[in-house]
């Protein structure tokens, strides 16, 4: 048995040791799947952009395996000095950041560029994950005991509202709230918890968002209102997925794309290259590979050795599954248009790094389940 | 396994999730089975929609020759710009505006143009700018990186070489009407179709097919050529289609004869000419004054231009060949001579006395032009002597001499079926009785004799009556068109003449009427006879119709031409042995012999100097004292 407040750092390994190679084999397929999509969408050759992609990925890799190595408890024991470097890595975003089409996302230098708001989901996971592991209520939790966990949340919701970055910030909170809800809560914090949501929504509306942000956050209703403003992206989206049909138009044979119908494809559309040009079939695999992966991770949680990496496992699995469900609904037509990348498949490294970095904490728990 | 406590807190809530994410990720699943399965076939139309571009190849129009091969309409080329109004920012518009000199009319109407397509049609080239000159090509190409969606195509046009010549014969085009698009079989926006006269009539034949090409685009309109993009097209058969230039029509018009009749026209504002060929019924010479410019007419009308066109009191869009009805006069009086002598109600010996007015009603109701004294057949035809032929008139009666006159091709269309042909009209006593509000009278029949009261007719149908008793009854239809050919000038189709009936008069009928239309131009006191040169060996008929009486004289004298006389003269000639008939009509011309015969004498005179060719050309006419 292990209890909480047991000393931690101790060496890896135990009786059984394992690589869980279901985790490798599902990322190495979503990965492949991103890859192979990205050299299609941008355009054939060996384009600038599918090279940087690669190298990212090969960084990416290392940070699977670095952090798969660490024993988690580590992650956990040094939760509160990841959290401080996650902020303070977000306050100098907003300071020396490069500003990128009206919002400081980027730091870093040249094609080292990266997001800390991306990077801050794991933070915001791991932290959350060693609160609910010191404070282990079998009990409902009240609300004040959900002010705590809350502030951890908002200082980085905050920081990244003020990049703007939205579509990170609704994730962030999304993951905040899908953890809240698996630990115990009281039915009545259940409540306030959902009606704070009801109260936000509309303060956001109208005090966060700009015009041409509501709009397209709209277009999704009708896409046919403004065809060649806000919901263009989104109908040549939805002609490019729907004319996929059942097989597809074929590797590096989509239309929408190719003949740049689609713009920005490899960013928020890649989803809709795919299904283009590999049809419901292709479609359908990529969703299992992601669906496969999350109930792995969130069956890891089950089985995990403590409280932190049980949470861990739930907060990575959620974070991919939003991630998922919010880029393909998006893209589908089922919700409005925010900014969120799909996981392993979207252009852009530190997307890339984020999710194999979640990953690297799926393998870390998931070999360590079962030494003692 | 076992469970620790704190942990038991998350495990029923994991299959929950377990749950909720299976059934969300069925949600996005059922989406795809929606989108890609059961709307897949929609949104791939949609795709090709976006990405398949079609144009119609616009087929080139077919020639109009004349009868000898000599171009009367054929085509140039020409600059044309399109614009595809949702590559065109509307900023662009001052440019276009500044680069092309455009007045504000002209801008104003552009700019209507681009703001009224609408939706899909956004997609689609326009022809914002028909017809522009080098000048204005060279300004707007080496422009073009500030106007996109512009694209100047060079086309054909339709060219008149000789301008207004034969201008209603020949007709002209303009573009097709959206209400026209839906009604009409295969035309598409900015296509040309047939305005008036043979352009119009044969439309089916010069228009030709025209041909496309579907080629795919990118989303900022640029053409691809990626072989396995292009597949999407189809078999090359649905790719491209070459347009199949349209027929050329050679006329039976002779080119040189129209110039002839058009410049013997001159000197008048309105009136109108038909030359035909007396044994064939092919017109050989057709005008109507004033005319109009195809040129112009082919192209938008400014407002002024369309003012001047419409508002012109001589009717320039009117065909006064056969759209215009008119009283025949005089001329109508060989219908009676005939209908008189088949009758036997006349004959060559029996005089009756002009005194200047007829033994009907008022005095002044039925008048001869002079007292004429005694008048018998040949010298009231020669004299045109009012009361003889309302003697003639009275004793046929009005339902025979309407027969004559319809037997003669009077009273319905003659079947040229150019620009809605009148048919005139014959009046019967029925009519009369029907329509009048003192029924039918023997005024009514007095006044139809001599070509007045309801009687109209068509210069063309005058043209063919006359022609009919030229050549001893044959009533042919006349034909405007001999031959129709390929665009390689291979004759497809010939259209040999055409007899509608022999008309059932004798010849000793057409011996004695004949006689006395010689005698109008040879003998003197002929009403012709003064415009006879002496030589030329001419018959025919002088007609000098009252357009409205008198007594209805407008009070301002800038209108008194209105109430001047038409001047007809119908002939044929030779007298001998007729090749030709001709009739001129000099709208409100006054008298008949000083205004029109001159015409018709000047027509013969050089048909046969310079039209026909010298082989056969037949003495000329016998000096007759």
């Amino acid at each position: 048995m292990i209890f909480p407040g047991q000393p931690m750092g101790r060496p890896m390994g135990g009786i059984r040791f394992q690589l869980d190679w279901t985790i490798f084999l599902l990322i190495g397929a979503i990965s492949g799947v991103g890859l192979l999509n990205l050299y299609s969408a941008s355009g054939s050759g060996v384009s600038g952009r599918f090279l940087q992609q690669i190298y990212w990925f090969i960084l990416g890799t290392s940070a699977f395996l670095v952090v798969a190595t660490i024993d988690y408890r580590q992650y956990n024991h040094y939760g509160y000095w990841i959290y401080a470097g996650g902020l303070i890595l977000l306050l100098l975003t907003l300071v020396v950041g490069r500003r990128v089409k009206g919002s400081t996302r980027w730091i870093g230098y040249g094609p080292l560029g990266v997001q800390p708001s991306e990077l801050i989901k794991i933070v915001v996971i791991v932290v959350l994950a060693k609160y609910l592991h010191q404070d282990p209520r079998v009990e409902g939790r009240g609300l004040k005991d959900l002010a705590a966990p809350f502030a951890l949340v908002s200082a980085p919701v905050a920081l990244i509202l003020a990049q703007p970055d939205l579509g990170t910030a609704l994730l962030i909170i999304l993951i905040f709230f899908s953890l809240m809800l698996m630990s115990k809560l009281k039915v009545r914090s259940f409540l306030v918890l959902m009606s704070s949501l009801v109260v936000i929504a509309p303060l956001t509306w109208t005090l966060m968002l700009k015009d041409y942000q509501k709009r397209r956050f709209l277009s999704f209703l009708d896409p046919d209102a403004d065809p060649t403003g806000a919901g263009y992206h989104l109908k040549q989206s939805l002609i490019a997925i729907g004319s996929g049909e059942l097989t597809g138009k074929g590797f590096q044979q989509g239309t929408q794309s190719h003949l740049r119908f689609l713009p920005e494809t490899w960013t928020d559309f890649p989803f809709a290259v795919w299904a283009e040009e590999w049809g419901f079939i292709g479609s359908v695999v990529l969703l299992g590979l992601y669906l496969f992966l999350i109930v792995w991770g969130v069956n890891l949680a089950r089985t995990a050795r403590d409280r932190f990496a049980s949470v861990v496992c739930i907060g990575v699995s959620v974070m991919f599954f939003w991630h998922v469900m919010i880029n393909i609904g998006m893209v589908s037509g089922l919700l409005p248009i925010v900014g969120v990348t799909l996981p392993l498949v979207s252009y852009g490294g530190s997307s890339v790094l984020t999710f194999m970095i979640g990953a690297g904490l799926l393998m870390n728990i998931s070999i360590r389940r079962y030494s003692y | 396994m076992q469970v620790r406590p704190e942990q038991s807190s998350f495990l029923k809530k994991y299959r929950w999730m377990t749950v909720f994410i299976v059934l969300s990720f069925g949600v996005l699943l059922g989406r795809l089975v929606q989108m890609q399965l059961i709307q897949g076939r929609d949104y791939r139309d949609q795709a090709h929609n976006l990405m398949i571009r079609r144009v119609t190849l616009k087929a080139k129009r077919g020639v109009v020759m004349d009868r000898r091969g000599r171009v009367m309409v054929d085509n140039e080329i020409n600059f044309n710009v399109y614009i595809v109004p949702r590559y065109f920012p509307p900023e662009a518009f001052g440019k276009l505006k500044k680069y092309l000199k455009l007045d504000d009319e002209q801008s104003r109407h552009i700019q209507k143009k681009i703001l009224g397509a609408q939706g899909d049609r956004r997609a689609f080239s326009l022809l914002a700018v028909p017809a522009i000159t080098w000048d204005q090509r060279a300004r707007l190409e080496t422009n073009a990186f500030e106007l996109p969606g512009v694209r100047v195509l060079t086309e054909w046009k339709r060219r008149y070489p000789y301008g207004n010549l034969a201008a209603h014969t020949l007709g002209y085009v303009n573009e097709v009407s959206r209400a026209e698009i839906r009604r009409l079989k295969g035309y598409r926006i900015g296509n040309k179709i047939g305005r008036f006269g043979i352009e119009r009539q044969w439309e089916y034949y010069l228009r030709g097919k025209p041909g496309f090409e579907r080629f795919i685009v990118d989303v900022r309109g640029r053409r691809q050529n990626d072989k396995r993009l292009l597949r999407l097209l189809g078999p090359p058969s649905k790719r491209r289609q070459r347009p199949r230039t349209g027929s050329n029509l050679v006329l039976t018009l002779d080119l040189d004869l129209q110039r002839i009749v058009e410049s013997s026209l001159r000197w008048h504002p309105a009136g109108a000419a038909v030359v035909v060929e007396v044994n064939t019924g092919r017109i050989l010479a057709m005008s109507s004054k004033p005319a109009f410019d195809p040129a112009m007419l082919s192209s938008r009308l400014s407002r002024e231009q369309a003012r001047q066109l419409y508002d012109n009191p001589y009717h320039p869009m009117l065909d006064k060949t056969v759209m215009g009805s008119y009283f025949p006069g005089s001329t109508f009086k060989v219908i009676t001579a005939i209908a008189a002598l088949e009758e036997r109600l006349a004959n060559t010996h029996e005089y009756i006395f002009c005194k200047g007015y007829h033994e009907y009603g008022r005095k002044s109701a039925f008048r001869c032009t002079s007292k004429h004294g005694p008048m018998h057949f040949h010298s009231a035809i020669v004299r045109s002597c009012n009361i003889y032929f309302y003697t003639l008139g009275q004793r046929v009666g009005m339902n025979r001499l309407s027969r004559y006159a319809r037997d003669f091709g009077l009273g319905t269309p003659t079947g040229l079926g150019l620009n809605g042909e009148r048919g005139g009209f014959i009046p019967t006593k029925a009519w009369y009785a029907k329509n009048m509000p003192d029924g039918f009278r023997i005024g009514h029949t007095l006044n139809a004799s001599v070509g007045q009261g309801n009687v109209t007719t068509t210069p063309l149908q005058l043209a063919m009556a006359y022609a009919t008793i030229a050549n001893g009854g044959k009533l042919y239809l006349p034909q405007i068109v001999q031959r129709l050919e390929t665009s390689e000038g291979k004759t497809v189709r010939r259209y040999p003449p055409v007899l509608r009936r022999r008309v059932q008069v004798s010849d000793r009928t057409f011996r004695l009427v004949k006689a006395g239309l010689r005698g109008v131009v040879n003998e003197p006191g002929g009403t012709a006879h003064n415009a006879w040169d002496g030589r030329l060996s001419v018959a025919g008929k002088t007609g000098t119709a009252q357009v409205i009486k008198r007594e209805r004289k407008s009070r301002d004298p800038r209108d008194w031409w209105r109430f001047e006389d038409h001047a007809w003269f119908a002939a044929y000639a030779p007298a001998d042995n007729p090749e030709i008939a001709v009739v001129v009509l000099i709208e409100h011309g006054g008298s008949a012999g000083k205004v029109a015969a001159p015409i018709v004498m000047r027509i013969v005179r050089d048909y046969f100097a310079k039209v026909r060719p010298k082989s056969n050309r037949p003495g000329q006419g016998r000096r007759i004292r």
